[in-house]
């Protein structure tokens, strides 16, 4: 429309590389020393005296939904967690469906990938929230655990615009509806989800795969088995037949003794925050707990053929990316109608495509099996195959029968509980 | 100056004030930038460090005057990780120092024009994020990777031999990490060292060896303690080695204060143990100060 008379002005993409620039700086400044350097006097102080006038003080019933879009979104996500491609009307790279989202709207998406795990983002955006002034960010995306429950716990999440998701009603797949640390949906709308499960080395084990948790204690593996830090415990009660979700202190004593067993064994070569993933290309581990995301890319995009992916014999565990609307958001109307509309089949299949999640959105699974056909069809073999082993990657699409065999993670409510985990749990992996 | 100004007793008095001016301009950008810096966030550490409470139910709150259990729950239950932190440090320094010296006695005394560059290439890894040096030599010791794999075909090394992932990696890691914090200090020492000296030693008939003994390593020896210190304080509180190159028994009190601040979120706790990691470290350079008397040892640091 507009566009075709002042291009460079009016093209919401060239808007928001002008506005990210601008924020970049704002929040260099604003976050440059954690806690320390800039945040202003007065969240300082408030964060110093640790007084949380943000929960208590916030607590009206004002409506931040009745107001009308203010045209843009400040979004903070994770590294390489939606599509990207190039963009013919810039000329440049970016995301097609952010892209398609701002032409359409005419919303300025700010979008920035600088959460890279959930503590240390938690850590940033911490300090404003217990002194009630806001993050700068409309949507976050945080993992369920620990932060996400003390966000929810402390009243630092606006609660969600129920009557303005029409998308997420008609097309949320059953498990990101009702989550058990959301029931409801009222904070939170699942971004994308994966399962824990184990990723094995075949090169290592001979060809043979690792199928059951108990697997990782065989002691032949000396020291090429590996644990992720923050999953471990939950692992170690699924492996003894305990639904963590339920489970009580004496079963994660049980589980910290499996764990200790392992460590005894000499398998354990180390445990994992990160990095896992190149640990087991470099051929050091045989057999890691492992995210399906991770291993899927490289096994379906990568052709490393000698990867293999299983949810255990005794279950595996199922987390889920939130998107969610920290207290003070300036712009939660804006918000949540972006969150809507990354529910709509055709969007969520660009997503999906692109990160080799599971995609929480209904439908995606036919657009992606129609889309490798169109490919084909274009003589695009090499992609188009890509496109259809993912299509029918159980692990990208799992039928009832495999949720059905996840579990859920043991969400700690209470200080107390937190601090019986961590005493039972972190002798062993430290 | 003074002639500039001109002469006579009142313009004196301007001068020195000018002069005294002219002295606290020059210390107020660094002053002000360690202020900022340094003691600000310390300050924030040390009170955070006497917070209690917890993340779930509100935040964690200053009570006056302050709650020290964190500092006696740190030292209790992470003793052997600050036991290790030494022992691993102490290993690392001595390693570190002993490969050190002998690389710069010859760069000092036999280097000629060459001193500068050949000082240059013992610091050039330096120029490298040590982060990304210490991640290639995890892909270098990879158990079956270039290395290692290689001696492993040939038969030399048992199917089931690792470096990584073990105390040793760590160490050597670390060693390796800080050889130019050693070489440095050691340089400049050795360097003073008049070659006079050792022919004089020599015309009194000292062996090679005696005169090294007796003349050159005591006259060194304020860069040792210097190399000591410099390497030493930070290894202690590293984290990178043991995390990229260790296993699960390797950990250092940095890790538990990374994963302190990083994933259990328990901020007075992670504080409090920084701050007895810190007074350690203080305590442990007065004591070499002491030793060495004050100033040689600020001097040789500095340089």
């Amino acid at each position: 429309m507009t566009e075709k008379r002042e291009p460079l002005k009016n093209d919401p993409f060239q808007v928001q590389k002008a506005l990210k620039t601008r924020l970049t700086r704002r929040e260099l400044m604003k976050y440059a020393g954690v806690g320390a350097g800039a945040v202003s006097l007065g969240a300082f102080l408030a964060a110093c005296g640790g007084d949380d006038s943000g929960s208590s003080g916030s607590t009206s019933s004002e409506n931040i939904y009745a107001g009308s879009p203010n045209g843009k979104v400040n979004f903070a996500n994770w590294p390489l967690y939606i599509d990207k491609g190039f963009i013919k009307q810039i000329n440049g790279r970016g995301s097609p469906s952010l892209y398609a989202y701002q032409k359409a709207s005419g919303t300025e998406v700010n979008y920035q990938e600088v959460i890279q795990d959930n503590a240390s983002f938690f850590g940033r955006i911490q300090p404003q929230l217990s002194a009630g002034q806001p993050t700068g960010w409309d949507i976050i995306v945080i993992t369920n655990g620990r932060e996400l429950t003390a966000l929810i716990a402390n009243g630092w999440l606006e609660e969600l615009d129920t009557t303005a998701r029409p998308n997420f009603d008609a097309n949320a797949l059953s498990f990101a509806v009702d989550p058990p640390f959301d029931v409801g949906n009222k904070y939170s709308m699942c971004w994308q989800s994966g399962v824990t499960g184990i990723v094995t080395n075949k090169d290592l084990t001979g060809g043979e795969i690792l199928t059951s948790w108990e697997d990782l204690r065989n002691p032949k593996y000396k020291s090429q088995i590996g644990m992720l830090k923050a999953e471990a415990l939950d692992a170690a009660m699924v492996a003894q037949g305990v639904d963590p979700e339920i489970s009580t202190p004496d079963d994660w004593r049980n589980a910290a003794t499996w764990l200790q067993e392992q460590q005894d064994a000499g398998v354990i070569r180390n445990y994992y925050e990160q990095g896992y993933i190149d640990e087991v290309i470099a051929g050091n581990l045989a057999g890691c707990q492992a995210w399906s995301g991770d291993v899927l890319y490289y096994k379906l995009w990568e052709d490393y053929d000698n990867l293999e992916f299983v949810v255990p014999d005794e279950g595996g565990l199922l987390w889920i990316d939130n998107m969610l609307i920290p207290k003070g958001a300036e712009n939660p109307v804006d918000a949540m109608a972006i969150m809507d509309y990354y529910y709509t089949p055709r969007v969520a299949t660009d997503v999906a495509e692109w990160v080799m999640y599971m995609s929480p959105v209904d439908g995606v699974q036919e657009l992606m099996a129609q889309d490798a056909k169109d490919a084909y069809a274009k003589g695009w073999d090499g992609y188009a195959k890509k496109l259809e082993d993912s299509a029918n990657e159980p692990m990208l699409f799992p039928d009832q029968a495999m949720l059905d065999g996840l579990f859920n993670f043991r969400n700690l409510t209470t200080d107390e509980e937190r601090q019986e985990w961590d005493a039972i749990f972190e002798p062993i992996i430290q | 100056m003074a002639t500039v100004v001109g002469g006579g007793a009142p313009k004196k008095r301007s001068i020195a004030g000018r002069r005294r001016k002219v002295a606290y301009g020059l210390l107020a950008p660094g002053g002000i930038y360690l202020f900022a810096i340094l003691l600000l966030p310390l300050a924030i550490m040390i009170f955070t460090s006497l917070k209690t409470g917890g993340l779930l139910s509100g935040g964690f709150r200053f009570e006056f005057p302050g709650d020290w259990s964190n500092y006696v729950d740190g030292l209790v239950t992470y003793k052997s990780h600050f036991l290790r932190s030494i022992t691993y440090a102490g290993i690392a320094t001595f390693g570190a120092i002993v490969l050190a010296y002998p690389m710069v006695y010859w760069i000092a005394f036999h280097g000629g024009k060459w001193k500068g560059s050949l000082l240059l290439l013992v610091l050039l890894p330096f120029f490298v994020s040590y982060v990304v040096r210490t991640v290639q030599w995890k892909w270098i010791l990879a158990d079956n990777g270039l290395f290692l794999g290689t001696l492993k075909d040939f038969g030399v090394l048992p199917e089931d031999f690792k470096v990584l992932a073990t105390p040793l990696a760590v160490v050597a890691g670390l060693t390796y990490d800080f050889i130019p914090f050693a070489a440095l200090p050691l340089f400049v020492s050795l360097d003073r060292i008049s070659g006079s000296l050792i022919e004089a030693a020599e015309d009194l008939f000292a062996t090679p060896f005696t005169a090294f003994r007796k003349v050159v390593f005591p006259l060194s020896l304020p860069g040792v303690f210097a190399a000591l210190i410099l390497s030493f304080v930070p290894m202690a509180g590293d984290y990178v080695n043991p995390e990229i190159l260790g296993g699960p028994n390797t950990q250092m009190i940095g890790n538990i204060i990374q994963y302190k601040f990083l994933v259990s979120a328990d901020y007075p706790l992670g504080s409090a143990l920084s701050v007895i990691l810190m007074i350690g470290m203080v305590i442990l350079a007065s004591v070499y100060a002491k030793i060495l008397g004050a100033e040689e040892a600020s001097n040789m640091a500095a340089a």
